[in-house]
């Protein structure tokens, strides 16, 4: 017993990547990584932290993006910004039209289809109330039209549907106001926005609440996924959670909608991926200046909805602070794979899976140790469920500059998506302009120095390393 | 040497309706972010691609910034784009103060017109910048008398203690696990100077978020020895409305807005504007 428990902790350690030891991958052809952050606003020092993207499928010119970015005219602004690009992400533009004080608690968007709509849903400033938006042109400078609104929730993801008459909204969110403790909850709405319902999908006891992350993933065929985490207790800051996936077969138009995947143990909804994982939940600096506690995210084929991709991060307790592992099933949730991928000190995964069946992995992770230490963002691609995988290096920067303004210090989440040949994606990290930390290379929109690897403001004074989101694309793997 | 009055300062201002025309320059200035003084180059133009041209949209050329964010990469020379607020009221060659928000930031900056103040040209830039100096003075002193109007205490004192926050909750609110949780914390202010709604070597209770999240960014924060001026609300934000002081039930408080904390020093100026009519 006591062999094999080694042997056991031996294969863990195998399995886990040593990020310290890895060489950065060669540059890939046709990768593009822009710093979001406009001309117009070089002497921004802010923290941008908790990047989003949304495309537009019917012109793929079009892009919007997030972050914890504010109204440049200060904290008492009645609005707060997003980024919009009108030619496929090259340069970007800042906008106030979202009906928050300044900045946002937090946000996601998402594109509906035919015409383009843009959803958010946000928590608005102040008193954190969940808002869901809507605006029929992105590049509009109107404020946001208000759709629904409540209290006691967190972290709202928007994903949208295309449906033939009518946009499909699906917001996952922790609704404190759920009864039983049972808090994770998608707002679904059929009518685009006009009225959201909100489907209860934990069916299990809960330690009084489940875990922030509820994330919807949609495919064509309006096969509807959802992942959450399942806290069933915690023993102080440590959660003990299962991670859970439901399913819907039918856009979640039934009565009683996310039914369709039971697990086996207890025949309830609910397909159990992992059971008994220890989530860390730091509300402090513990990552590379960053929190901890909620990395989730969920893919599923758009083409093929049997293909599902999953990934979470937990404490695997070897040593690590924190550890991203990522799965797949290729039967609809009905089983599951083993880890096909083990990132230690790893968060902010976030998956897509191309047309041609292509898997894309975003994380960003912390290698080495103090003052040396770095975060590296990495997208990996693999076309056979990563027995292979090609491995891409976005951006590689110190963890311990510049010291963190508020939590969190890159993002809770990042994100990818998939559009035709490509993989789009967007993540926040140091902005100082050294090459070096780009190894595929970077374009700046506000005004930088690389040779002396400085950034700069509109009168050429020095200005101060901060947090910046970059927008990025590289070809699918054929 | 500028001795003029404030009221004085005030002027007819270029406004759409006769019932904005007469607004005050601090009037002007309250509702701007982005104050420079510019000559109109072109009009149903715009400097920058991203903006859609109209009616409505002058170039004008920056002469001297008066006003901006630190963020903002604003200097004389640069042209930026002005929706104003009526069209047609700008020729070309006109220069003036404006009196903008923030609209489109790109490779350029576009804004939003208030209003505009007519220059003599050329508009004496010192003078427009000590008087929007004084303007933006009027309506920080305005904000403050609001708060300290509504504030329930003002003291001036040290903060004695600072420890985590017990609340009592409602039975049918337990308590969240959230990365937007305040995490309360309540100080322990000994109060030094009573200049409304206390008085001196009291011991009040503030209450204020010990988290890092940004939802709480910007929050004043406090530090045991930290001396200042404080403008203390009653508690209406935990849902624990009293907290225990030497075993003593008291009325708890926050200073949640940024100008509820000021320095020591500004005791005299927070006195003087109580006093003002």
């Amino acid at each position: 017993m006591h062999a094999k428990m080694i042997a056991a902790a031996v294969a863990l350690f195998v399995a886990c990547e040593r990020p310290v030891d890895q060489a950065p991958p060669a540059k890939l052809a046709g990768v593009r990584v822009v710093d979001l952050i406009p001309a117009s606003l070089s002497g921004e020092t802010w923290q941008d932290a908790e990047p989003f993207l949304a495309l537009y499928a019917s012109n793929t010119k079009l892009m919007a993006a997030s972050a914890f970015t504010p109204n440049p005219g200060g904290s008492a602004s009645a609005t707060a910004p997003i980024y919009v690009s009108d030619d496929g992400g090259d340069s970007w533009t800042l906008r106030n039209t979202l009906p928050s004080q300044a900045m946002t608690a937090d946000i996601t968007h998402a594109v509906g289809g035919n015409p383009p709509v843009l959803y958010a849903g946000i928590m608005k400033v102040p008193g954190f109330p969940l808002n869901e938006l809507k605006t029929s042109d992105f590049l509009s400078v109107a404020t946001m039209t208000l759709q629904s609104s409540r209290p006691d929730i967190d972290q709202p993801f928007v994903r949208t549907t295309d449906v033939a008459n009518a946009d499909r909204v699906y917001i996952g969110l922790n609704d404190f106001d759920a009864p039983e403790g049972r808090t994770a909850t998608v707002d679904v709405s059929h009518n685009g926005g006009a009225t959201y319902t909100s489907r209860r999908i934990e069916t299990r006891n809960t330690m009084g609440q489940n875990g922030p992350s509820v994330r919807p993933a949609v495919a064509q065929d309006h096969t509807v996924y959802v992942a959450y985490f399942g806290w069933r207790s915690n023993t102080g800051s440590d959660v003990t959670s299962d991670v859970v996936v439901v399913r819907d077969d039918s856009g979640a138009t039934g009565a009683t909608p996310f039914r369709h995947l039971l697990d086996p143990s207890d025949h309830l909804p609910g397909r159990l991926v992992a059971t008994h994982v220890t989530i860390p939940w730091s509300n402090a600096a513990t990552l590379g200046q960053e929190r901890i506690g909620s990395t989730l995210s969920i893919a599923v084929d758009a083409l093929h909805s049997d293909n599902v991709y999953l990934a979470w991060a937990d404490r695997v307790g070897t040593g690590d602070i924190y550890t991203v592992h990522v799965r797949r099933s290729t039967d609809r949730g009905a089983t599951w794979s083993g880890d096909l991928r083990t990132l230690t000190n790893a968060t902010d995964a976030s998956l897509a899976v191309s047309t041609n069946g292509t898997v894309g992995l975003l994380y960003q992770q912390v290698t080495g140790s103090g003052g040396t230490s770095r975060w590296v963002t990495r997208l990996e691609q693999s076309r056979d469920g990563f027995a292979t995988h090609q491995d891409v290096v976005l951006a590689t920067v110190p963890a311990t500059t510049p010291t963190f303004q508020f939590l969190p210090y890159i993002g809770d989440y990042n994100y990818l998506l998939t559009r035709g040949n490509q993989f789009l994606g967007i993540f926040s990290a140091n902005n100082t302009p050294d090459s070096t930390n780009f190894p595929q290379g970077v374009v700046y929109q506000r005004r930088v120095d690389f040779p002396t690897h400085r950034l700069l403001d509109g009168a050429g004074a020095p200005v101060a390393v901060s947090i910046d989101p970059f927008f990025f694309s590289a070809p699918v793997l054929p | 040497m500028h001795t003029r009055s404030p009221m004085l300062l005030a002027v007819a201002l270029a406004l759409p309706g006769s019932a904005a025309a007469q607004l005050s320059r601090a009037a002007l200035v309250k509702q701007s972010d982005i104050i420079f003084i510019g000559t109109v180059t072109q009009v149903h133009a715009v400097a920058v691609p991203e903006v859609p041209a109209s009616d409505r949209t002058i170039v004008v050329r920056i002469d001297q910034v008066l006003e901006k964010p630190a963020a903002v990469a604003l200097t004389p020379g640069d042209s930026v784009t002005v929706q104003t607020v009526r069209p047609g009221s700008l020729k070309p060659g006109t220069q003036a103060t404006f009196y903008t928000t923030g609209w489109i930031f790109g490779r350029g900056v576009a804004v939003r017109e208030v209003g505009h103040e007519l220059g003599h040209s050329p508009v004496v830039a010192a003078d427009q910048q000590e008087a929007v100096a004084r303007a933006r003075h009027e309506v920080n002193d305005a904000e403050l008398r609001a708060h300290i109007r509504t504030a329930a205490m003002v003291v001036a004192g040290r903060v004695e203690q600072v420890r985590p926050a017990e609340l009592t909750p409602a039975p049918a609110r337990p308590k969240r696990i959230t990365e937007h949780d305040p995490d309360w914390q309540e100080a322990i202010i000994a109060v030094q100077d009573a200049i409304k709604g206390a008085q001196a070597g009291d011991r009040v209770v503030v209450r204020f978020p010990g988290s890092s999240d940004v939802a709480w960014v910007g929050t004043p924060r406090f530090a045991v020895g930290q001396e200042a001026t404080f403008l203390l609300h009653k508690d209406s934000t935990t849902g624990s409305p009293f907290a225990m002081v030497a075993g003593q039930s008291v009325p708890a408080y926050t200073a949640l807005h940024q100008v509820d904390v000021l320095s020591k020093a500004d005791a005299l100026r927070v006195r003087a504007l109580i006093r003002k009519p």
